[in-house]
């Protein structure tokens, strides 16, 4: 095996075809930074996901004086009594997995503590009462929202039932799009990179078809043919690879950043997952080069 | 050394066999003469010889090889015991003489150090010392089929094939490079030789097998190029 004969071919080989060369790491690096932008967002849905479903609460108001709403308005504020039988309801449901009584001020504080730091116009404006005393219901699993609801809603005391799930699913519902339409684009890039590859390496093999002609019959084994063609199709994978993982970093500073901006809460995604996308994002680009580029070689390179 | 034992080749788009049922047998440092007219089956049997096809039927032995059992991987250490000089000499032109030679040897791994000390030794067996550093373009017809014949014998292989190797050079030179491969035979490889070139056949006295429509028509000790003609 002599290394230095097999990458100076190699070398030749994508000299030759220069901007053949460029067409194809261009493709490969635009399609595999959608690839992993969509394995990002991927990622960070699932992250926020898992965070919410962890600190997802069915959040029970109770009536207050001030409550609006007519229930509230016609039996006046939540008595000793109904939170009693409330909490007997709740304990019955196997659907919640624990419960726990916050009285106005402790709901209060929460709001100060949950909203202070990124807005602190509206944490001056709310007053201690604005908020009435809730239960926050941590359920078994956050699907069985419904069933919880239907079975508190309009007891005696109960102002409102409310669930930030709803909310947060139409927004995961829109980054799943994001991710979907990513991936879409990513594959029909892909495709379009395995055959520009294919035509690559198609013509390198034939502007050194009098070479590989030789080797044959010398008897070079086909490996050792086909190593340099191979190679090339690798190299112009990683090239790719490596552009793709700039622009990788760049969704992940700037896209994804904006997005826990708007979340106020810290879900950013580690080093680990961003290298995770890297490191398959490289490895897919480096295969999908490689194996074109072999399959290429069957039918253009006779051994 | 090779063995034919009734062997059939068609080709898919002709209607007659390119070979049909030859049986021929070359021993160890034979030279043979392959005559015969365009299509009469020479090309075909040298290719058998490397494996590049394969017979429709009958068995083809090649350095104590049955070929019909040898797998495609193997195939490559097959080639490595023949060597093949072609009528178009098939150089290549970016690379001199003593590269052309070398690159034989580069890629089928042999180390730097032979590669250096063998490649000059077959230089000068085929009569081209001192050009080891001239490019194909500025060598004559005759001095590139030399170094065609180096490349093909550099690695000093068992058999050594040439297909009209004399078919694009003048008489005069082909003398020479029919000394050269004679000087081949001598250390014991086996030469193949199909030819269209009646005064090289006379001059030498070889062996004769002459093919015509696939068929072996003569088959004849130190003969002579045509005597039906």
């Amino acid at each position: 095996m002599r290394a230095q004969f097999v990458l100076s071919e190699t070398w030749i080989g994508l000299r030759r075809n220069l901007t053949m060369t460029i067409a194809v790491i261009t493709t490969v690096a635009i399609s595999l930074a959608l690839f992993g932008a969509g394995l990002l967002v991927n990622q960070q849905v699932s992250e926020m996901r898992n965070y919410w479903d962890q600190r997802i609460t069915l959040t029970i108001y109770m009536c207050n004086d001030i409550s609006p709403t007519t229930a509230c308005q016609e039996n006046g504020a939540a008595t000793e009594e109904d939170r009693a039988a409330l909490e007997q309801q709740l304990d019955s449901l196997s659907e919640v997995e624990s419960f726990r009584y916050l009285t106005a001020a402790e709901a209060w504080q929460d709001f100060q503590e949950r909203i202070g730091s990124s807005n602190e116009a509206l944490a001056e404006a709310a007053q201690e009462g604005d908020i009435p005393d809730n239960y926050r219901v941590q359920l078994t699993n956050p699907d069985n929202y419904d069933t919880v609801r239907a079975a508190v809603d309009g007891a005696d005391g109960v102002d409102s039932v409310s669930n930030d799930q709803r909310v947060l699913e139409q927004f995961f519902g829109l980054l799943d799009g994001l991710k979907w339409a990513a991936l879409v684009v990513a594959g029909v890039q892909l495709a379009a990179a395995a055959l520009l590859i294919g035509n690559t390496i198609r013509l390198s093999a034939y502007s050194r078809r009098r070479e590989t002609g030789i080797m044959r019959l010398v008897g070079a084994s086909n490996f050792y043919i086909q190593l340099p063609f191979l190679l090339e199709g690798a190299i112009a994978g990683f090239i790719g690879g490596v552009i793709a993982s700039g622009f990788i970093v760049a969704t992940r500073f700037t896209l994804l950043t904006q997005i826990e901006e708007w979340f106020q809460f810290d879900v950013a995604l580690g080093t680990g997952s961003l290298l995770y996308v890297i490191g398959v994002s490289m490895i897919l680009g480096v295969l999908l080069c490689t194996v074109t580029s072999f399959l290429t070689l069957r039918r253009y390179l006779k051994v | 050394m090779i063995h034919f034992d009734n062997v059939t080749k068609q080709y898919p788009t002709q209607k007659r066999p390119a070979l049909d049922g030859v049986s021929i047998d070359v021993d160890k440092s034979e030279f043979v003469f392959l005559v015969g007219p365009s299509g009469s089956g020479k090309s075909t049997f040298l290719r058998l010889v490397l494996k590049e096809e394969k017979p429709d039927k009958g068995r083809v032995h090649v350095a104590g090889k049955d070929l019909a059992r040898l797998s495609n991987w193997k195939v490559p250490h097959l080639r490595r015991r023949i060597g093949c000089v072609f009528q178009d000499f098939r150089l290549l032109p970016n690379k001199n003489v003593f590269e052309n030679v070398a690159f034989a040897l580069e890629v089928i791994g042999k180390p730097r150090r032979f590669i250096k000390k063998v490649v000059p030794e077959v230089v000068e067996l085929v009569g081209l010392e001192g050009k080891a550093g001239r490019m194909p373009g500025e060598l004559s017809g005759g001095e590139q089929q030399r170094v065609a014949i180096a490349r093909a014998f550099v690695n000093r292989p068992q058999i050594l094939l040439a297909d009209e190797p004399t078919g694009n050079i003048d008489p005069a030179t082909s003398i020479g490079i029919m000394k050269v491969l004679d000087r081949i035979n001598r250390t014991g490889t086996t030469v193949v030789m199909a030819t269209h070139d009646a005064a090289i056949v006379d001059s030498m006295r070889k062996r004769v097998i002459e093919l015509e429509e696939g068929l072996v028509v003569r088959d004849q000790m130190s003969g002579v190029y045509g005597q039906a003609y």
